[in-house]
């Protein structure tokens, strides 16, 4: 069973993951934030037509803290009628991401990075300059903090500190009290009625 | 019908349109989906699917657990198909150990027809489900005896019906129990006569294609833009098939085909997905066949895989190994990995990072049905709202995975 106290936070150990030798069949790249779309626009160009994910990991401890990975699939052509799919190729971009610092949105290059853009803004609260509509997605409007992060807390006495939304907050909620007042006494002495009857 | 419903360009937004509501209690979204409908008279203007009501943390969950233990909360996701989700972490925590190439031929094998039934039964509660929204009931019953058939044989390999949690990373949980291969041969006899029925029922019928052919037509270009992978895309036209175009536990030494079909309209994904179920009983019957050599079903690491039960009151090293995987689990290498699998759905992938601790770092999930979704935003528009329910069925969304 998993202990009831935070898991220890790593990353400060983390290399970045693109100087390792790969291990799938992905070509690695590693771009900083200005060039981001100048490049996602040429692999576009090259082919790149199915943006397949976009997502976020955070090294706490490193800098720059966060990275975006973006997943390209690269398509042959799509010919009239059934297209010949021919060897399709993945193209894995990683891109550093400070704390504060915003990145350019990619809505306009592929439709799909709309809800991934605004997951990735719910979770870990990086900012997309220029897309559309960024608010909340998986969370409530109101939720305070981006969960995905790292000191995030999870549960410990971290958590009981973390901020909670509004809704956790009703008072008409007493914890271990059952809501209709049947508590086991009053169970019991309903029971014991019935059996003097 | 569709006559009356105006073409694209002509439905905008001007004074007198609506906003509406629908879900997330609607018992046509498949769970828990709100739509911001926005409509003018009964034409979708606009459409803003809500997601989100089904948030359960699970990739966060999954940090604070071992690598064995975060493919128990994983396999919730897509709870329609989860072998796909326990498969797919598995081979990329395969590949981040290094091990893939020593994964038994059993296993690799019996994975194959686990997931191949998978997408059976996955498909049999799809098109149930799309049956009941277009007032077809009795397919569903079809559907589900169907169905049902498949999850017994999942019980018997994993002893639950639902999540079976099977697949292990190294192999699978134990061999085959006895009487499994007659109840499969069974099944692969009956399966011809229940597609015929199933495709009776609904394929020639005139409501039926009345209702979905050139509904929610989703072009290649359109398809491509919204990252739609799975059988709605090959309906749209373009063959992508993760078992095809990447090759994993040994799909690429089995004969099958990519049903595909140009149309991209409901209808298109529909007979799509009928074809798939035919291909996936012609996959399982070739992997039937290879089941009959016995073998081992678990890799031979005593590292990573448990030892037999009945060697721990036996062997020492085996209680200290038992003792070690339980207590603390397996350390997997530092590196970061993208696997994707072809789930019932699409593309199902993981992007897995390590740093070297018996704990993922970080498990990114791409789940098919968040993305396929969202291409509603851009195929409802100038459509009726009756037809917005024949749309969501037909890309198929499963809440779990959208909302992880």
């Amino acid at each position: 069973m998993p202990s009831t106290q935070n898991p220890p936070i790593a990353g400060a150990a983390i290399d970045p993951p693109s100087l390792r030798p790969p291990i799938d069949d992905a070509a690695i790249e590693r771009v900083q934030p200005s060039r981001l779309r100048e490049r996602l626009e040429a692999l576009k160009r090259d082919g790149c037509a199915i943006l397949l994910d976009l997502g976020a990991v955070d090294y706490l401890r490193r800098t720059p803290r966060f990275d975006v990975v973006y997943h390209l699939l690269k398509l042959a052509p799509v010919r009239a009628g059934v297209a010949e799919v021919a060897t399709p190729m993945r193209t894995r971009l990683l891109c550093g991401v400070e704390r504060d610092e915003h990145l350019p949105s990619v809505m306009d290059l592929w439709k799909s990075a709309d809800w991934a853009e605004r997951e990735v803004y719910d979770l870990f609260g990086i900012v997309f300059d220029g897309h559309a509509d960024l608010r909340r997605i998986q969370m409530p409007r109101d939720w305070e903090g981006h969960p995905l992060r790292k000191d995030y807390p999870m549960r410990g006495p971290a958590r009981e500190r973390a901020p909670r939304p509004a809704f956790a907050n009703k008072s008409n909620v007493v914890a271990g009290t059952p809501p209709t007042g049947r508590t086991l006494e009053a169970l019991q002495e309903q029971v014991k009625r019935a059996r003097e009857s | 019908m569709r006559a009356s419903a105006l073409p694209t360009t002509e439905v905008v937004s001007h004074d007198n349109t609506m906003v509406l509501s629908m879900g997330p209690q609607h018992p046509s979204t498949h769970g828990v989906l709100q739509i911001v409908l926005e409509i003018d008279s009964e034409n979708v203007v606009k459409a803003d699917p809500e997601i989100g009501y089904l948030h359960t943390g699970i990739e966060k969950t999954a940090e604070g657990l071992f690598w064995t233990q975060a493919q128990t909360v994983i396999e919730r996701m897509d709870y329609l198909a989860p072998s796909s989700n326990a498969l797919c972490y598995a081979l990329a925590v395969e590949k981040l150990l290094g091990i893939t190439d020593r994964i038994p031929a059993r296993a690799q094998t019996i994975r194959v027809m686990d997931m191949e039934l998978t997408r059976i039964a996955s498909h049999c509660v799809w098109l149930g489900t799309h049956g009941i929204d277009l007032g077809a009931i009795s397919v569903f019953f079809y559907c589900f005896d169907l169905r049902e058939n498949i999850l017994d044989l999942q019980e018997a390999n994993g002893g639950a019906r639902m999540h079976p949690n099977y697949m292990r990373v190294g192999g699978c949980n134990g061999d085959l129990p006895g009487g499994y291969l007659a109840k499969l041969d069974a099944l692969i006899e009956k399966f011809p006569g229940r597609m015929r029925e199933l495709r009776g029922l609904l394929q020639a019928n005139p409501i039926f294609q009345d209702r979905t052919i050139d509904v929610g037509i989703l072009t290649p270009e359109e398809a491509l833009q919204w990252s739609v992978t799975g059988p709605s895309l090959r309906a749209s036209g373009i063959a992508y098939d993760v078992r095809k175009a990447f090759p994993y536990t040994g799909y690429d030494s089995y004969d099958f085909d990519v049903p595909t079909r140009t149309e991209g309209d409901a209808y298109a994904r529909f007979l799509v997905r009928l074809d798939e179920m035919e291909q996936s009983m012609r996959v399982v019957a070739q992997a039937r066949k290879r089941l009959d050599e016995p073998g081992p079903v678990m890799i031979d690491d005593p590292k990573i895989a448990l030892p037999p039960k009945e060697t721990i009151a036996l062997s020492m090293e085996a209680l200290i190994h038992h003792f070690k995987l339980i207590s603390e689990g397996f350390r997997v290498p530092p590196g970061d990995v993208y696997q994707a699998v072809e789930s019932p759905r699409g593309e199902l992938g993981y992007y897995i990072v390590s740093d070297g601790e018996n704990r993922p770092y970080r498990v990114r999930t791409r789940p098919p049905s968040l993305y396929n979704l969202q291409a509603l935003k851009g195929i409802a528009p100038g459509n009726l709202i009756a037809d917005l329910v024949v749309m969501i069925g037909s890309l198929d969304p499963v809440f779990g995975e959208v909302d992880r």
